[in-house]
């Protein structure tokens, strides 16, 4: 896998297709400032030597062009020739300028979706224990604000930074060439401004972070004022949650107050600087006019090129600092794009699913440390059997599933799991899960449709309604899936139901689904895969004992010809199994057909006589 | 959810007047920060006299007479501006923190007096947006934006008084770019408006996209649709790419556009005022004057048409929060009742009675706000002080309706709800909200320490009190292994205790309050045996000589309770004591047989 060694690396991996843009754009930007330079020379020119008649200060090649148009006499004889070029500078300077936002646009754009699109994609294969360690809110901040600040930082600093460079460069030419003491005396200034405006944002940096940590804090008391809004409400304490939230927000703003008078101090103090600069080139060059170096309109240019040097100068302090800021959020982002991808053993396998499924001594702790869970797990499962798992909460029912779909590796020391002779941890786990279905326990819906939902794995995806009469046949074995799946898993009827039927949409911005709902939406989208294995981890629980018996009758149809592995607390649900493994503290308690199992009158019998007392108790009653 | 109601904003003047009551405050501050940017503004269009006079007086005289007074005069400009400019940004800047402050006091403010409908139909991260960054957006434009465009306005009509003082002829030129600009800017506005907000949809969608493939990670490895999710995500960041670009494609012609027809408008006047000059009716001197100011007012047109466009862009969020402050809460005290109650925040507690809790349906009907289907018709109930009702159904069956109408969270459409045999309106919400406790399902801590949290409802509680409190739920042990004790750190909305603990010290501080209410809504998420233990222990203690309600998604919790409510799609379909319910072998019968079986594991456990 790539890995990002710098910072830097990773930028340019994130920039790729986005530089010929930012390259175009800085290009323009310098067309822009060239241009916008050109403009009062043009002008300078025309009043001093074609309105006025002083001996034109050109350079050589602009002077035999103006020879060739018939000098000086030629042009004040069309007076509105000077006028259509500078009104020609002028159109190409603005198309410039929309040359340089648009291209700049274009490059930032590109570079924030391949950002979004690497991070996404990078995070999409990375492995579930990572997903599971970091918070999601601290990942999503990363993919939304840190990518903002890293995109502005190129596409605003970055442009911004070479485009001050080309124009200050420019800007001494010019000046240089009308006259090269002025230009050095307005140079010397640069460099003071530039220490002063780094030394004053080196400064105030630290500040900055704090007030961001302050906001923070103000964040979040809003934040758990909201979510807890019914505490808040029945403990009648909504005057305390506005003192608390108005001494933060004061004292938040206070600490801003501050920061804004030195930031207020600073730019008046640079305003000082800058405008000894202008007073330094007005005098000098008055004084080389008296004496004779310079013509007047020359000294015009000379100002008005000063004058363009002010602001680019000013803000390349302010740029420097800025990296420091787009330093940070580049380092977070190296953080997930340096976390490692799930693993796949090199020369993968990829072999036909199917055949005796294999626990060979399995033990497995999950990392975070705590006790095992799983302890010389052993067991063998025939291709095509139906087999029961039970287990109360905690007996590591779960994680033999999760290691069976890789979604924590089993270590090679821990024992293996093998697929007709298959280990398990030579495959790709992509094949290996495209072969294996399971619901799982706490299933999640999407926020997409309900026929979107269940048809999600299938190999082509839904047909977009306005292609057109050749794809209306392939959307209707596509919804003829979909409902068949649905019907198995009894949801159908309750999907029809819905005033958009197939069409409602579910999820974060959508209907809420009740639990029992959701498992059957979720068994659905499993059934549709028709996978040679298929898992239902705990899947009924929350569905009525009429509809679970529905379900089962219709499955045992369906899933003739696969291995199905039915994990429980409830004994009713998995009586009927070929085989019943008794998980108790991750250990196998017993295993056996049903029968067999009540004939040990071991674990098993207590749990069965427990619910089935249950049940008789609660008859009696 | 509800969607944004964004469609159709037509907003006078970018929705600035609406926030002219923000503003009033502060207006001295303003009037001084525009007076003075004006000052600065004067002063930079003074500079270019300053290189006439040189021109004039040492360029044209060939002397350099006078260059000493030309000089302090000069510096002592510069030093005045300095002066200037830092008390107005200075100023600026208090009143941009200023009006962040005080939107951020309102909205909050507002937001605690809004009733559960608005909670309801709007997320938590829409509403906190409103509050956190829709304020700063109005605050930097009500001031850095708006002082950009005073100085940037009063700069070019300063040099345009100048220029009209100069030459009127030359100047009516110029002037013919104002209404030009101002029908571009109405134009582009309309698009600037359309793109921006898509792209505000877009990224929220984009938001969402990054949460659920996190969230629901396990989901996509099962399933293995890994390059689908994929695929559809750089649907969204491709559709973005394209709708930013087509609103960085208008931006950048709005400005080019200006910048254009400014030049134009400049070559106009350079023709003409050269054709005057040779027409000897005009000097040089004035010509090249006329022209230095002409140019000095290409910059300060750019930021004014960059600012009219920021001001396009935040006009949304001044709607919105507007929108936010203008909400009118559907449960509200009538104006007797806070005269002899108080309001939210000015309570009488003088005034109030002591509360006993016999809680009374009286023939109520009920629709949510924002629903059309009635959840309750003439539902009628008696619950003396002390009883405890339980409610229980599936997830998403409306369990929490009758809890919303107990606490006042929302109204009964029809019908009473009585509070010691009068009705709940004729006190006030407070008053009755002081009595109540509630310990939700996910249990909701503040960041601060444990003795801050168990004081929530009892602001006055001794240590004592508390540890008192935390040994009623067997919390004592939770307690011990957190290294500083009451003064320990519970972490932002209590993440540093697990689920189960964050449960424990709810209970203790709804048993610290002494509500004569409680609510209880209970856990579903699985916990450990041995916390749920300590949990069922807990609950049994607090409910104890309370009026209580119980959501309870745990049946074998509330065999005991005096009656269940059993709720489907809404509705309450079957109501009795546990023994009744159980002969009736209906829904609630189905449930308990559905969830015995899982507590057969935990008998045997207990063996």
């Amino acid at each position: 896998m790539q890995k990002y060694d710098t910072k830097i690396q990773l930028i340019f991996h994130f920039l790729k297709g986005a530089k010929r843009f930012f390259v175009m754009s800085a290009l323009c930007a310098a067309m822009v400032s060239l241009l916008d330079m050109l403009s009062p020379r043009i002008i300078s020119f025309t009043v001093d030597c074609v309105i006025g008649s002083d001996e034109p200060a050109v350079p050589g090649a602009v002077r035999r062009f103006l020879d060739m148009a018939g000098g000086i006499p030629a042009l004040r004889a069309q007076p509105l020739l000077i006028a259509a070029a500078v009104a020609f500078v002028g159109a190409l300077a603005a198309l410039f300028r929309y040359l340089f936002r648009s291209c700049n646009a274009r490059g930032a754009e590109r570079f924030v979706e391949r950002m979004r699109n690497e991070l996404f994609g990078h995070i999409m294969y990375l492995p579930y224990t990572w997903l599971s360690e970091n918070s999601t809110g601290d990942i999503i901040q990363r993919c939304t604000s840190d990518v903002q600040t890293i995109k502005r930082f190129i596409s605003e600093q970055m442009t911004s930074l070479v485009r001050t460079f080309i124009l200050i460069i420019m800007a001494l030419t010019f000046m240089a060439r009308i006259n090269g003491h002025v230009m050095l005396v307005s140079f010397a200034f640069i460099p003071i401004i530039v220490a002063y405006s780094l030394f004053f944002h080196n400064k105030i940096g630290s500040a900055f972070e704090k007030a961001d940590i302050e906001e923070g804090k103000l964040s979040t008391i809003a934040q758990e004022n909201l979510t807890g809004v019914r505490v808040v409400r029945a403990f009648g304490r909504e005057t305390y949650e506005r003192e608390r939230f108005e001494t933060q927000n004061t004292g938040y703003t206070y600490f801003w107050i501050r920061l804004i008078k030195l930031m207020s101090a600073y730019w008046s103090s640079g305003d000082i600087l800058t405008g000894s600069q202008t007073l330094a080139v007005v005098c000098l060059g008055a004084y080389l006019c008296v004496n004779g170096k310079l013509s007047a309109g020359n000294y015009i240019a000379l100002i008005s090129y000063n004058g363009m040097l002010m602001w680019p100068v000013r803000t390349l302090g302010r740029v420097i600092s800025e990296m420091s800021k787009a330093g940070i959020s580049i380092e977070r982002l190296r953080y997930i794009m340096n976390s490692e991808k799930e693993k796949n053993p090199e020369n993968a396998v990829t072999p036909r699913i199917q055949g005796d499924l294999v626990f060979d001594h399995v033990s497995f702790t999950y990392e975070n440390g705590s006790a095992e869970v799983l302890h010389d797990v052993n067991f063998t499962i025939r291709e095509g059997q139906t087999v029961g798992i039970l287990g109360g909460t905690g007996s590591g029912k779960s994680t033999l599933m999760y290691l069976l779909l890789r979604l924590y590796e089993l270590p090679p020391e821990n024992g293996k799991i093998t697929i007709g002779g298959y280990n398990i941890a030579d495959m790709e786990a992509s094949h290996l899960r495209r072969n294996i279905g399971m619901v799982l326990q706490e299933p999640f819906l999407f926020s997409r449709t309900l026929s979107d939902n269940i048809g999600f794995a299938l190999q082509n995806r839904l047909p977009e309604a306005d292609k057109g009469a050749h794809s209306k046949s392939s959307l209707n074995v596509h919804m003829e899936k979909i409902r068949q799946a649905a019907r198995i898993a009894s949801i159908d009827d309750v999907i029809e139901s819905f005033s958009e039927g197939y069409d409602t949409f579910v999820g974060e911005r959508g209907m809420t689904l009740s639990g029992g709902q959701k498992q059957r939406a979720a068994i659905a989208q499993m059934l549709i895969r028709n996978t040679p294995f298929m898992i239902f981890d705990d899947s009924l629980s929350a569905v009525d004992a009429e509809t679970d018996h529905k379900i089962r009758t219709a499955l045992k149809e369906f899933l003739s010809s696969s291995t199905v592995l039915l994990i429980s607390h409830r004994i009713t649900t998995l009586m009927n199994a070929d085989q019943i493994i008794v998980l108790e503290g991750g250990r196998i308690a017993e295993s056996g057909t049903h029968q067999e199992l009540l004939a040990k009158n071991g674990l098993y019998k207590k749990i069965f006589d427990l619910q089935a007392a249950g049940a008789e108790e609660i008859h009696a009653s | 959810m509800k969607q944004e109601e964004e469609k159709n904003i037509h907003l006078k003047f970018f929705g600035i007047p609406r926030l002219i009551p923000y503003v009033r405050p502060y207006r001295r501050m303003i009037i001084w920060m525009i007076l003075l940017g004006g000052a600065s503004s004067a002063i930079d269009a003074l500079y270019p006299l300053f290189t006439r006079y040189a021109l004039d007086n040492f360029v044209g005289k060939m002397s350099t007479d006078g260059m000493g007074i030309f000089v302090a005069a000069y510096i002592a400009l510069i030093l005045f501006q300095a002066v200037i400019n830092f008390k107005s940004t200075y100023d600026c800047g208090k009143v941009e923190l200023y009006l962040n402050r005080d939107l951020r006091n309102t909205a909050f403010n507002h937001l605690q007096t809004l009733s559960f409908s608005y909670y309801n139909q709007n997320s938590v991260g829409y509403i906190h947006s409103r509050v956190m960054s829709d304020t700063g957006l109005i605050g930097e434009l009500m001031s850095w934006r708006m002082m950009n465009f005073v100085w940037n306005g009063s700069f070019i009509a300063g040099i345009l008084v100048v220029m009209l003082i100069i030459n009127p002829r030359l100047t009516a030129y110029i002037l013919i770019l104002v209404p030009i600009a101002i029908v571009l800017l109405t134009w582009f506005q309309k698009k600037l408006l359309f793109y921006n907000r898509k792209i505000r949809e877009l990224n929220s969608r984009i938001t969402g996209n990054f949460n659920e493939g996190i969230t629901g990670a396990k989901t996509i490895k099962v399933l293995s649709v890994e390059p689908r999710v994929i695929d559809d995500f750089q649907k969204d960041t491709r559709e973005m790419r394209h709708t930013s670009i087509r609103e960085a494609h208008f931006s950048a012609l709005f400005i080019s556009t200006v910048t254009m027809l400014s030049s134009i408008v400049l070559a106009l006047v350079l023709w003409k005022g050269g054709k005057l000059t040779q027409e000897r009716l005009m000097g040089l001197g004035t010509l090249s004057v006329f022209m230095s100011y002409a140019l000095e007012m290409l910059d300060p047109i750019q930021n004014i048409i960059e600012t009219l466009s920021a001001f396009v862009a935040i006009q949304v969020n001044i709607e919105r929060l507007t929108r936010l402050l203008g909400e009118k809460s559907d449960v509200a005290d009538s104006p007797e009742v806070i005269e002899k109650y108080g309001d939210t925040f000015h309570p009488k507690k003088e005034n109030w009675e002591e509360l006993t809790g016999d809680i009374e349906f009286k023939d109520v009907s009920f629709h949510y706000p924002d629903g059309t289907d009635y959840v309750l018709s003439h539902f009628n109930l008696k619950v003396p002080h002390g009883q405890n009702v339980a409610i229980v159904g599936e997830t998403g069956a409306g369990k929490s309706t009758l809890v919303n109408l107990v606490c006042r969270f929302f109204e009964p459409t029809d019908g009473q709800i009585l509070i010691d045999g009068r009705d709940a309106r004729e006190r006030s919400q407070l008053w009755l909200h002081s009595s109540i406790g509630y310990v939700l399902q996910t249990p909701h801590l503040f960041s601060g320490t444990v003795r801050d949290n168990l004081r929530y409802g009892k602001p006055d509680a001794t240590d004592e009190e508390i540890l008192e409190a935390l040994r009623l739920v067997s919390a004592e042990e939770v307690l011990k292994k957190m290294d500083k004790g009451l003064d320990s750190d519970v972490g932002e909305g209590g993440d540093l205790l697990s689920t189960g603990e964050k449960q424990l010290f709810s209970f203790a501080r709804a048993i610290l309050a002494d509500p004569k209410i409680l609510i209880l809504d209970e856990a579903t998420s699985s916990i450990d045996t041995v916390t749920e233990k300590a949990i069922q222990n807990a609950i049994q203690v607090v409910i104890k000589g309370r009026t209580s309600f119980v959501i309870a998604h745990r049946l074998s919790t509330i065999v005991d309770a005096d009656v269940i409510l059993v709720v489907k799609e809404g509705r309450i379909i079957e109501q009795g004591t546990h023994k009744e319910l159980m002969r009736q072998k209906g829904y609630y019968y189905n449930l308990y047989m559905r969830q015995y079986e899982e507590l057969s594991w935990n008998k045997l456990a207990e063996e």
